[in-house]
């Protein structure tokens, strides 16, 4: 990938524009992250509360580039058949039966051994070959002419020696087939990886990634986010539900609601044809924010002060 | 700029950000694609590659506003001369050289003036130094103070002893030495300019002593810093002063976390040599029933159940703080660990580790189960609340000095116990000399144990538990 085929990022401003067209508002650190994945061909390591749009960013990255998005998703025992790629058995099987039939036509006339053999390796051997092999997610994306955007998400939740077969894709940007040999990116794609800080991720694997930690939004970026994504609320009601979800944050809660429950807790507002908040219609809809029992009994008790602060804070 | 750049990463690395010479060189192409015109830009680029967790982040802020603090306090003498003094001052130079013209408003000139009639005024004058004083080239002074800073060796200073010394050298490296000889040859000329200039000396020393300030507080502060944690782990734990303990329980948390990710990877075994006949016959299916690939039968390995006892009585008040500091920490990291605390009856107290800060839960512990030692007793109330537990999964660790004020020890008890666990640990204070002198009774539990060791200080007990870990997988 290089700078002359995307202009949508040849500057920090202009990936942050070519974001909000995409309905993505971002930081400016955000935009940065991806304007150095990209000048620098490095992944970047994505951290933060779930909920505040990493993936997002991805897929957004995607759109903007007009790339595929080639996504892994990790998980506990993922492994190299599911992430980098398998042999089809199935046509490998067909194969060998086809070479059985053919077998005796092309030692015909051989006389001894030694030259049925050297028949035999004139034939060349595809058994291991490209056309026998199904890419996986990894394999995928190096293949991709065009380049591509590729998401490890939650790579936290993935096991510890997974991380050590990423470390080659990662750096070099190439697969080692034991079998056929290496296979090098057609075009460097981009790499996002996603970590919701499940366990700490090895050093090694860090080191070889821009590492862009995405907190809670601000209030005014907050504003445009939801602005952006739920366009039909308006302007007082925006104000008074970013100004209670930020008060919530506050709290010592299990889960503190994310950017995506703000957005969805908008919708939900919008459905009811709300225009303002108030006491009742909070406590209503607060299973949107709130995703625990606890947390919604907690919050409950100190509700009416929580509703009146965002009110009269504008 | 980039031996500049590599400076910086020195710094970080002085303050616990651990960073390679690779990330080092991608630091560098950061900075030379961002360029060095946005502050902030380069601030989050260089955040990116260099901070690898949030809390980095924050010191990586820190540091890098310490560290490329721009330029030095204003010089300019508007505010440091009245009006009267410098009319003072011209009208005495007009008398002393009848001078007609008295325009002799702005310092420079007026030292100018002076130094007509001083020798080492005038050839003061002259210098790059006090040139560049007088016409406030901040810029110029920097970089003379940098260089100067680096003929002293400044990076290499290690104590706070040091600043006056460092400030002193950087000044005479600087040429101040020859202001404050003019100084004093003003002074003996009782001279109107005497003032002027003193107030440039002192403006110039303020600067260099913040200048040193500055860089102390970046390179020796992170160097301290090692050598206190070198000392403190090595130093017996009740001889750790209470204002230490923070410090001891960062420390204990950065050694409970090496020891938790080396041993806390393998869980599933491999066990090559028997079969799983079903798994690879099922596998097979999708491709005609022929069998691709094998499979072996796999061992999944159990995460080590981990019960610890710490006595917390009187006798070992000054221990326990740090035994208890070390379950803490423990519990931080590995998941399966119940903590148990005793004096004369016991209880379980992980769930006072889980919810609240260190201090808090210490104390609410040495609260509820302080006093005086109950060997006997407590390890009845362990058997209730914990022998169903123990398998042979379980690693139990005692930490105590088994001073029993000569009650009934209860061995058979604990017997049991090492009969079930997996393993039975005994860590005590002591010295292995004083075991089973008065009313100690650690040769008799000793003899129910699979190991026991004396521990007294951080290093000793790292590397107990290292082997517990590795013994236990």
């Amino acid at each position: 990938m290089h700078t002359q085929n995307f202009p949508q990022l040849a500057s920090v401003e202009q990936i942050e524009r070519g974001f909000e067209t995409h309905g993505y508002i971002c930081s400016r650190k955000i935009a940065t992250a991806v304007f150095l994945a990209f000048q620098l061909r490095k992944p970047v390591l994505v951290e933060g509360p779930p909920g505040v749009g990493k993936t997002e960013l991805a897929k957004t990255t995607a759109l903007l580039l007009d790339t595929p998005l080639i996504r892994l998703q990790c998980y506990e025992g993922l492994d190299e058949a599911k992430a980098l790629y398998e042999w089809k058995y199935g046509k490998q099987l067909l194969y060998t039966q086809v070479l059985k039939e053919k077998l005796g036509d092309l030692l015909q006339g051989a006389h001894d051994l030694a030259e049925s053999v050297a028949r035999l390796h004139q034939f060349g051997d595809i058994f291991y070959s490209e056309e026998f092999l199904e890419p996986r997610p990894l394999l995928k994306a190096m293949q991709q002419e065009k380049g591509a955007i590729l998401l490890i998400d939650e790579i936290d939740k993935a096991d510890y020696e997974f991380e050590s077969l990423l470390l080659e894709i990662l750096s070099d940007y190439q697969i080692s087939i034991p079998e056929i040999g290496t296979v090098k990116a057609r075009t460097t794609p981009m790499v996002f990886l996603t970590s919701n800080n499940a366990r700490e991720i090895s050093d090694a694997l860090k080191r070889r990634c821009l590492h862009l930690y995405i907190p809670f939004p601000t209030v005014e970026l907050e504003e445009r986010i939801v602005r952006s994504r739920v366009p039909d609320v308006d302007d007082q009601l925006r104000q008074q539900l970013v100004t209670f979800v930020h008060s919530l944050r506050q709290l010592d809660l299990k889960k503190a609601p994310a950017i995506s429950e703000t957005i969805d807790w908008a919708r939900s507002l919008l459905l009811l044809h709300a225009d303002h908040l108030d006491e009742e219609l909070v406590r209503s809809t607060l299973n949107v924010l709130l995703k625990y029992e606890d947390d919604i009994e907690a919050t409950n008790s100190d509700l009416h002060m929580l509703v009146k602060d965002s009110l009269t804070q504008q | 700029m980039q031996s500049n750049l590599v400076n910086f990463v020195q710094v970080l690395r002085t303050h616990d950000v651990r960073i390679s010479p690779a990330e080092t060189l991608d630091a560098v192409e950061v900075a030379t694609s961002l360029g060095y015109s946005d502050r902030s830009l380069l601030r989050d680029g260089l955040a990116m590659t260099l901070a690898k967790t949030p809390e980095e982040e924050v010191i990586f802020m820190h540091c890098f506003d310490q560290f490329f603090q721009q330029g030095l306090a204003d010089f300019s003498t508007e505010d440091m001369i009245d009006a009267t003094s410098a009319e003072a001052l011209a009208n005495s130079t007009k008398d002393t050289n009848n001078n007609t013209e008295a325009s002799a408003t702005s310092p420079s000139t007026a030292l100018q003036l002076a130094a007509e009639s001083n020798p080492a005024l005038q050839s003061l004058m002259q210098t790059s130094l006090m040139q560049s004083l007088l016409n406030n080239d901040r810029n110029e002074l920097t970089l003379a103070m940098n260089q100067a800073a680096e003929r002293v060796g400044l990076q290499n200073i290690q104590m706070f002893t040091q600043k006056g010394q460092f400030t002193r050298r950087i000044l005479d490296a600087m040429g101040e030495e020859q202001i404050r000889n003019t100084v004093i040859s003003l002074e003996h000329d009782e001279s109107p300019a005497l003032s002027l200039l003193q107030r440039y000396r002192d403006r110039l020393r303020d600067q260099v002593r913040d200048y040193v300030e500055r860089e102390y507080l970046l390179q020796a502060e992170g160097k301290t810093k090692q050598f206190m944690d070198d000392i403190l782990s090595k130093t017996r734990l009740n001889n750790i002063e209470h204002i230490y303990l923070h410090k001891v329980h960062e420390l204990i948390r950065k050694m409970a976390k090496k020891l938790a990710t080396r041993h806390s990877r393998k869980r599933k075994q491999l066990k090559r040599g028997r079969l799983d006949m079903a798994k690879t016959l099922r596998k097979g299916i999708p491709h005609d029933g022929v069998m691709f690939n094998t499979y072996w039968r796999q061992v999944k390995k159990e995460k080590p159940q981990i019960l610890a006892v710490c006595d917390v009585s009187g006798s070992v008040a000054a221990y326990a703080k740090f035994l208890l500091l070390f379950l803490y920490s423990l519990q931080d990291v590995l998941p399966k660990v119940r903590s148990f605390a005793f004096s004369s009856h016991l209880g379980e107290v992980s769930t006072y580790f889980a919810e609240h800060p260190i201090e808090k839960a210490i104390e609410l512990v040495n609260w509820k189960y302080g006093g005086a030692t109950d060997y006997g007793n407590s390890l009845l109330d362990f058997a209730k609340l914990a022998m169903n537990d123990i398998n042979s999964n379980t690693t139990v660790i005692m930490l105590g000095d088994a001073r029993n004020n000569n009650g009934d020890p209860k061995l058979e008890i604990l017997q049991s116990i090492y009969q079930r666990a997996r393993q039975v640990i005994w860590l005590n204070p002591e010295s292995r000399r004083a075991w089973g002198s008065g009313d100690s009774e650690m040769l008799r539990y000793q003899s129910a144990c699979h190991f026991s060791a004396e521990c007294n200080n951080l290093k000793q007990l790292e590397r107990i538990i290292d082997q517990l870990l590795k013994s236990s997988r």
